[in-house]
């Protein structure tokens, strides 16, 4: 265990506590940013660099950024002042938290590392592109997502749509009667 | 190593964070945190077993993460125009 890898640990426990524990949404998000930049610093560390962009161009610059967006469009910043309506919740999450934690940690701790791993090539585009594009690694996986978000993208287009006049539920629609009208 | 005991306690804080926070968007913001605990300890286990193929799963983690964020955060816009709130404890209409 070195030195930075402490440093960066304690980063990542104390930005996600911040997540989880900050009362100013603001400052929820704000937190979620410095997670992910100190994650995408050690992606770095461990051979891989292409991740390591990808982490901080669409994590933390598109998704973290859309959530600020969207914290500031509904005014949710004090959204969590007030009385706590179910405060029995708590200490049952934390008895969960812990427990979920002390499973992972026993699975992680089981695991045995093999002694000279092959290099990574640091994780560059150029040694992880022909594992994305050849049809038998990863190609149609890629091909799958790319249409995912396409799926997403309009999914989303169509929830935030605004509220069309609904059509009366009994009776013809308008066009049906003058389509009926025409001789 | 560390880094795989660092990313199973930010899933385990993922969980309680999204297990005690109160409105939708903080709910949201938890389960990010979970979804980049599995990612760090994706990248890890790369590392350790050199193979390249768990940062391939890593990308997709982070446009699966995209799509979703694009969808919920729409949901999320969607109900508060119809309700008015973004609170899960007043979200309760299909409560049996």
């Amino acid at each position: 265990m070195s030195f930075w890898e402490v440093v960066s640990a304690v980063l990542l426990l104390a930005t996600a506590l911040g997540v989880v524990r900050a009362q100013n949404a603001v400052h929820a998000a704000l937190s979620l940013i410095a997670n992910f930049l100190v994650v995408a610093a050690v992606y770095a560390g461990l051979e891989a660099r292409f991740v390591a962009m990808t982490q901080v161009i669409v994590y933390a610059g598109a998704i973290v950024v859309l959530f600020l967006f969207v914290i500031m469009l509904l005014s949710a910043a004090r959204s969590e002042a007030g009385p706590d309506p179910l405060p029995g919740l708590q200490p049952l999450a934390l008895l969960g938290g812990v427990s979920l934690a002390a499973v992972l940690v026993y699975a992680v701790s089981r695991f045995q590392a093999p002694a000279n791993p092959a290099s990574l090539q640091g994780g560059l585009p150029q040694a992880l592109g022909p594992l994305l594009y050849q049809p038998e690694r990863w190609m149609y996986a890629v091909l799958l997502v790319g249409f995912l978000l396409l799926v997403a993208t309009v999914a989303a287009m169509l929830l935030v749509e605004p509220e069309r006049i609904a059509p009366p539920l009994s009776g013809k629609r308008p066009q049906d009667q003058q389509e009926g009208a025409r001789p | 190593m560390t880094y795989l005991v660092v990313s199973a306690l930010l899933f385990a804080l993922g969980a309680y964070g999204a297990l005690t926070r109160r409105t939708a968007i903080l709910v949201f913001l938890s389960v990010e945190l979970m979804l980049n605990a599995a990612n760090l300890s994706l990248i890890t286990f790369s590392r350790l077993l050199g193979v390249l193929d768990g940062q391939v799963v890593a990308l997709f983690v982070i446009a699966i993460a995209a799509a979703e964020v694009a969808v919920g955060l729409g949901l999320i816009i969607a109900i508060f125009r119809r309700r008015e709130t973004t609170s899960v404890d007043e979200l309760r209409s299909l409560r049996g």
